[in-house]
């Protein structure tokens, strides 16, 4: 739609966006895949030497890499789900008539600009300790043995943590998405005897199908490298009960010095990430025309 | 009857409302209440609420045991520098896809998008590398290079979004008009657009600033921003409530404030253009 | 100035040919209007015209000179668009200054043009409004302004006038057609509508499926056209066509006669047909009338038709209102 002078243009301005990323893509990438073959260890003799596929043998078959993988996606569907549901039940309660909306609005909103490290600390020392933390507090006042989080539901309590960051972002798209709902046809629907629960099965949710994808792409995006969180509260423990594969990788590459064998690791994660990616950008790509 | 009925299911959803409201917003609440209040009155129990002694004490200890003003700097160096930074290079790309799409557009697209989702793990131990040999470890140029290309393919897919909604006649008016390319974007789309750049520059600084795995791996002390500040609070300094507190507190301010008086064009602009 | 000519240009995307091999010769001062249905290319032909579009092969010259590869700024061309494509952010007097600013001329020169241009086409008072606030009326206006502005060897119109109520859009037609008058530019206009066609131009060409079927002043098509397309597409109501064969010429395969050729009749006409609506506008009736075996007609009648539903109803026409058609759609003069 347009000349081929402007056409060549248009070459040129997407051009630096475009190699940039293939830098920042391939060569990276291509490192790590030649370290994934190589015995190296940033503090071994320097040999390098190359031995094949083993790495990644015995990446695989690390026992806490079949941990480290179902936490990963416990943890990414466990806070897709809880933001999902709560996102949702927020917006529509959002969507009412109430007083001091502005407020209501700015405090849900809230979480979403804590970064990962404070509100992990903030979480694990000031709620979650089970001798000085509220939750401890409000457990014994009511006579029950305080729940120690992070030695007990490791995993869950990081969930509590990460879907408290990301419950904010669901509502507040989720209720956008709702505003936009065209009122004529609830009131048609209404007229034609639809009930409440009919009228948000068959017409609020369908409605909100876009703006659903649109978070659980972004949340995906992050929520499949959480780091910050078991960084500052489990440190992966206890044993690999908290470890995702990001953290496996970590630990394994700067704290163990196997260079070869994180890169393994690394590029195992950019497969599985690849998959869930490919399923997420058929999702998209039928939600938002391009 | 009616009235009296939908006032009472005003009154009903609005307790409901600022109930489950405060409950989210009670943990970043406490924060700023523990962060005026002795170690002492920090772990009380029953703890209370606003009946305290309020005190400076705390904000002062965390000042001096490590320049805040330092790591506040750099935070801000890093997530406006490299929201700038993307924002020239986003532009122009967004700029060609909306207005001059060709049959690849939209598989570029889904590129640029599909490289956010590359783990950073993945990439962990070259960047290492290679930023230790080209000796920008811990460098404020270092960091801010890899978070424009870490936010790159978000910045570009919302100002795609937001061109795509700009009606292409008005720039081919400007073409007619006599306009070159670069005054075409500079007087006509960037104006139009302004709200949208705008809110992809906020989003943009506000995940940087919060971006908590390179900003801890590839700084220590000199460009280490606010998240690397905070995390030497872990342990076990994170025992001393107050002063965690206060630590917390400075660091989320600037960020929570600037997305209060933004929050209208950031929830817009972080759909991705899927609600409109 | 504003002579334009082209030379077999054709434009395709991919395999799909817009414009199929096309030569067109637009005189100094003409108003030219492109008609057809949509999808017919008439706005990519005024796009290649503009330069927004690149020709696929052709040439196009500009007052004589090669203007093929021109840049769509350089081709001293003004457009106003369907969508005004007002810049939303700038005062009405900024986005008549725009062009004048791009060409850089000076501060004094330009506000003494914008202020002609405003005080011509009444828009003193809304000089530092944004295009938001103003009217549809006023918006096709300062577009307008923003194209003659630059004084253009030929202004290009894109259906200016489809976003305006039916009233308003009289006015415009109006406006338009005066501003030809005086200022005595070439002037390029693309609709669909054939009233406007019909009204406004010195020369229609009219577009079907990227060639031009036919070319020719506004009367010239109406009484003469080329084929069946024409004749259907030129004139309110539609031509009426009934398919027919004929003994004295085989190769006539259908005739097309006016609604408003048809003679009316209560006792006597070649066909006979029962009234179905009937639309009564005052000064004169349409009459949609059901004929078995050939089926309905259009009449168009004087306001006071005697006729209604249901009624019986007599029609025939005089043999030099009827127009006759070969199976491949060219009109067959018949003497």
């Amino acid at each position: 739609m347009a000349t081929n002078n402007s056409k060549t243009l248009a070459r040129m301005m997407v051009t630096p966006a475009v190699i940039l990323l293939l830098i920042w893509m391939l060569i990276p990438l291509g490192m790590t895949i030649y370290f994934s073959f190589l015995d190296y260890n940033l503090f071994g003799d320097g040999e390098n030497k190359f031995i094949g596929l083993l790495n990644y043998e015995f990446f695989l078959t690390d026992p806490a890499f079949v941990d480290s993988f179902f936490n990963t996606l416990i943890l990414m569907t466990g806070v897709l789900f809880i933001t999902l549901v709560g996102g949702t039940g927020l917006a529509i309660l959002l969507d009412q008539a109430i007083y001091g909306r502005n407020i209501v609005r700015i405090m849900v909103l809230a979480p979403f600009f804590v970064m990962p490290t404070v509100s992990a600390l903030v979480w694990k020392n000031m709620f979650m300790n089970p001798v000085n933390g509220i939750f401890a507090y409000i457990s014994t006042t009511f006579g029950f043995e305080p729940i120690d989080f992070f030695t007990h539901i490791p995993l869950t309590s990081i969930i509590i943590i990460v879907s408290w960051q990301w419950l904010p972002f669901a509502s507040l798209i989720l209720l956008t998405a709702i505003q936009s709902l065209d009122r004529e046809q609830l009131e048609a629907a209404e007229l034609d005897g639809a009930g409440k629960f009919c009228r948000f099965r068959f017409m609020v949710l369908p409605h909100l199908s876009r703006a659903m994808t649109a978070v659980v792409l972004i949340e995906t995006i992050f929520l499949l490298s959480i780091f910050a969180e078991i960084f500052v509260t489990t440190q992966g423990g206890p044993g690999n009960a908290s470890t995702n594969i990001t953290y496996l990788i970590y630990t394994q590459s700067l704290l163990e010095y196997d260079v070869g064998m994180g890169s393994a690791g690394g590029l195992i994660a950019v497969v599985l990430a690849n998959i869930v990616a490919v399923f997420l950008m058929r999702m998209i790509g039928k939600n938002i025309e391009g | 009857m009616s009235n009296n009925k939908s006032n009472k299911s005003k009154m009903l959803y609005t307790f409901f409302a600022w109930l489950i409201s405060l409950a989210i917003f009670f943990p970043i609440l406490w924060t700023i209440l523990t962060s005026f209040k002795t170690e002492t009155e920090a772990i009380a129990s029953p703890p209370s609420l606003f009946l305290f002694d309020w005190t400076l004490e705390n904000y002062n200890k965390v000042m001096q045991q490590s320049p805040y003003f330092k790591h506040f700097w750099n935070s801000v160096v890093i997530s406006v520098g490299s929201s700038l930074l993307g924002l020239l290079i986003a532009i122009p790309a967004a700029w060609s896809m909306a207005f001059i799409p060709t049959k690849r557009t939209k598989n570029l697209l889904m590129w640029m998008l599909s490289t956010k989702m590359l783990p950073p793990v993945g990439v962990l131990i070259p960047i290492y590398l290679l930023f230790r040999d080209l000796g920008i470890l811990d460098t404020l140029g270092g960091i801010v290079v890899i978070m424009t290309l870490i936010n790159l393919p978000i910045m570009t897919w919302m100002l795609y979004t937001y061109f795509k909604e700009i009606p292409g006649e008005i720039l081919e008016a400007a073409r007619m008009d006599g306009a070159s390319v670069g005054q075409e974007i500079l007087y006509v789309l960037a104006p139009i657009a302004l709200p949208g750049i705008a809110s992809t520059l906020l989003l943009n600084v506000i995940l940087a600033w919060n971006e908590a795995f390179w900003t801890l791996i590839l700084t220590t002390v000199n460009a280490a921003p606010l998240t690397a500040f905070i995390a030497s609070y872990s342990s076990p300094e994170g025992l001393f409530y107050a002063k965690l507190s206060a630590a917390s507190t400075l660091a989320i301010a600037p960020i929570l404030i600037l997305g209060w008086f933004s929050q209208k064009q950031l929830v817009r602009g972080l759909s991705f253009g899927a609600v409109k | 100035m504003g002579s334009i000519t082209l030379k077999q240009v054709t434009k395709s995307f991919d395999d799909n040919h817009v414009i199929r091999p096309l030569d067109l010769e637009i005189e100094e001062g003409e108003f030219v209007v492109f008609v057809g249905p949509s999808g017919c290319g008439k706005s990519t032909l005024l796009r290649i015209i503009a330069g927004l579009e690149d020709v696929t092969s052709g040439e196009i010259s500009i007052d004589g000179a090669d203007a093929t590869h021109m840049p769509p700024g350089k081709r001293g061309l003004a457009m106003v668009f369907q969508s005004y494509a007002l810049y939303p952010h700038m005062t009405v007097r900024n986005n008549i200054a725009f062009p004048l600013k791009r060409a850089k001329l000076e501060k004094n020169i330009i506000e003494q043009k914008v202020n002609q241009i405003s005080n011509v086409l009444n828009l003193t008072d809304y000089l530092d409004r944004l295009p938001g606030q103003l009217s549809g009326g006023q918006r096709q206006r300062v577009a307008i302004g923003r194209a003659i502005v630059r004084e253009p060897s030929a202004f290009l119109f894109d259906e200016p006038l489809s976003n305006l109520d039916a009233s308003l859009r009289v006015n415009m037609r109006l406006e338009i057609s005066q501003l030809h008058k005086d200022l005595k530019t070439t002037m390029i206009y693309v609709t669909h509508d054939q009233v406007e066609a019909m009204t406004m131009a010195d020369k229609i060409v009219v577009l079907n499926a990227g060639k031009i079927e036919q070319i020719g002043s506004p009367l010239d098509l109406y009484d003469n056209p080329i084929n069946k397309f024409v004749a259907g597409f030129i004139g309110s109501p539609k031509m009426n066509f009934i398919t027919m064969t004929m003994d004295t010429n085989p190769e006539v395969d259908s005739i097309g006669v006016r609604p408003e050729h048809f003679n009316i009749s209560d006792t006597e006409g070649t066909w006979k047909g029962t009234v179905g609506v009937a639309e009564c506008l005052g000064s004169e009736t349409y009459l949609y009338v059901q004929i078995p075996d050939i089926g309905q007609l259009t009449i168009r009648t004087d306001g006071n038709c005697p006729f209604k539903y249901g009624d019986t109803i007599f029609l025939s026409v005089d043999s030099e209102n009827v127009y006759y058609f070969a199976k491949n759609g060219t009109c067959i003069p018949l003497d």
